[in-house]
């Protein structure tokens, strides 16, 4: 059983009406002719948990990439965490990311830092004091489990520990959303379960989830909103994996 | 930014120049053979300048003035009948004697452009005039000091002039001048000092100009290698929220610590190289004189220095702007 200190907990669990992602008509070609969103309008609340599936190609990188405002809409308006996208300037985007956690399918952990220095490294980019990052990156890694292998480099873990670092790292600025992009897609079924039960227990004290995944059963078996993409177009939203 | 953030950047980016060792080791030496070159074209020009310089200063114009020898020794006084000079009064000449002489050299050296002037006497300048002559000097003394002729050379002045430039326009100065009856200069040699230190000004102009885009292009290079080795890290820090400021700082640290770096190696290589042409130079020509090589260090390194701080922060900043603009992706695959 996992157990998630209070200090990385952003707020008692809430599933209030407060939306903090909201898509409204969004649709999204690239200069290619590629149609990668179709008008999406979508409402993601506080405290949820969902999953995104759909096919390769479907559309939900880009659905991810128009979160994290790496790409603007054609057309429609995004608001993500209070942040209306659309205006947003270039210089603000910066303080936007600090409000979220990102997990990446393929971990990127920084080879030659060690398991502490890459979780530490998302706190130098805020600034963070020395005390304050010797202080949460310890606590950080006590949650995933991982405080004896601190001074590790990720060649030395296996692929499960690596993405419980990515983990760690995505959570240690303490963000209202973690985005996960596949982030069991690179470890085996168990340290899978292991993983999301984790995402699981991060959303139980109040930290949204938002999760890209392929695994089917994975889904099914956490019993989460699922929002299907395909073809650009969400073709189906359901609340407790009912759809798969 | 942030202190705490600042030191941390501060010390990434003398951490990066370590582990990438072996590119900042290429682009330090090849800085320092551009940065090498230019020294030695700076020193070069220095130097030619300086020789140019003495040259300028022993290049004399003599200024004959208005006076009674001159007067009477004219041409235009020639009787071609009588083959003698007519007689003269004082009102066919200007310069009656040593003060008004003085005068005259006190008037030249108000005149714009010049540098010194130097007043000599008929007497001295016959005596100038025989030592050049040297053993034929013999046969004109008895003719020059008999009763019929004296001296024939006029007083006059030795006039230097600041700059060679200007030397037609100065010359024309003097010649208006009343009491001024000749000149004698050689312009030929002013003219090709002239060309000489233009030619040397162009020359080096373009090397260093030339030099300056190459070294910008080694820094560049550097900086863009090390953005793609790092490429991973800077999609981290865009993806937690680092400002374009806060990717940016080692890089231009990075840039800037290896153009000073080489700043530094060149101006000790330049030392010792120039100690040792010039110890040669001076063995072969001893009429030669180079400036010693402190007089111009801070000239020769602030160049380096300059150089090296503008290749290093332009190109840094000009890569990176460029990469983070259009290559730095959050969630793209690497």
């Amino acid at each position: 059983m996992i157990v998630i200190s209070e200090e990385f907990a952003t707020g008692q669990r809430q599933r209030t009406a407060e939306p903090l992602i909201e898509f409204k008509g969004v649709s999204k070609n690239y200069a290619n002719g590629t149609h990668a969103l179709d008008d999406v309008n979508i409402r993601i609340n506080k405290g949820e948990f969902v999953f995104v599936v759909g096919p390769s190609g479907a559309g939900k990188s880009t659905f991810m990439k128009l979160i994290m405002k790496e790409e603007k809409p054609n057309t429609g308006e995004i608001t993500v965490n209070g942040f209306k996208l659309n205006k947003m300037k270039r210089s603000q985007v910066p303080y936007f990311r600090r409000t979220m956690g990102i997990v990446f399918q393929d971990f990127r952990l920084i080879p030659n830092m060690n398991v502490f220095e890459n979780v530490a490294f998302a706190m130098h980019v805020v600034g963070a004091s020395r005390q304050e990052i010797r202080k949460n990156v310890s606590r950080a890694l006590n949650l995933v489990g991982l405080a004896e292998k601190a001074r590790c480099k990720p060649s030395e873990l296996s692929g499960g520990e690596q993405q419980r670092v990515g983990l760690a790292r995505a959570l240690i600025n303490r963000p209202n959303l973690i985005i996960a992009d596949e982030p069991t897609g690179n470890v085996d079924p168990n340290m899978s379960y292991e993983i999301v039960e984790l995402l699981t227990e991060i959303n139980r004290r109040g930290t949204t989830i938002l999760m890209v995944t392929h695994e089917h059963q994975l889904v099914r078996d956490f019993g989460q909103r699922v929002v299907m993409i395909e073809n650009g177009r969400i073709v189906a939203d359901n609340a407790n994996g009912g759809l798969l | 930014m942030k202190l705490t953030s600042v030191k941390y950047l501060v010390s990434n980016g003398f951490k990066n120049i370590w582990l990438n060792k072996l590119m900042s080791i290429a682009s330090i030496g090849v800085l320092v053979a551009c940065m090498s070159v230019i020294g030695l074209a700076v020193a070069l020009s220095i130097n030619v300048d300086h020789a140019l310089s003495q040259l300028e200063k022993e290049n004399v114009v003599m200024v004959f003035f208005d006076d009674r020898n001159s007067a009477l020794y004219a041409e235009s006084n020639l009787n071609s009948e009588t083959g003698t000079y007519n007689e003269i009064t004082e009102k066919d000449y200007t310069v009656h004697n040593f003060e008004e002489a003085i005068k005259l050299c006190a008037e030249i050296e108000k005149l714009d452009n010049i540098a010194t002037v130097e007043y000599f006497t008929g007497e001295d300048s016959l005596n100038d005039q025989m030592a050049t002559m040297g053993d034929q000097a013999k046969f004109f003394e008895s003719f020059l000091f008999s009763d019929d002729y004296g001296n024939p050379m006029p007083s006059g002045a030795r006039v230097s002039f600041v700059n060679l430039e200007k030397f037609d326009q100065t010359l024309d100065n003097l010649e208006a001048m009343k009491g001024v009856d000749s000149t004698s200069s050689t312009r030929d040699l002013a003219e090709k000092i002239t060309l000489i230190k233009h030619a040397i000004s162009i020359v080096g102009f373009w090397i260093v100009a030339i030099l300056l885009l190459i070294s910008l292009m080694i820094v560049s290079n550097t900086i863009r290698v090390t953005m793609y080795s790092r490429k991973l890290e800077i999609s981290i820090m865009k993806a937690v929220g680092a400002t374009d400021s806060f990717v940016r700082l080692p890089f231009m640290i990075e840039g800037v610590t290896i153009g000073l770096l080489s700043a530094v190696i060149t101006v000790v290589i330049l030392y010792f190289v120039y100690k040792a042409v010039a110890g040669t130079i001076l063995n072969v020509m001893t009429i030669a004189t180079l400036i010693p090589f402190g007089d111009f260090f801070w000239i020769i390194f602030g160049i380096f220095a300059g150089i090296g701080v503008f290749a290093g922060l332009f190109s840094s900043a000009f890569m990176i702007n460029k990469y983070l603009r259009k290559e730095g992706s959050e969630f793209r695959a690497l």
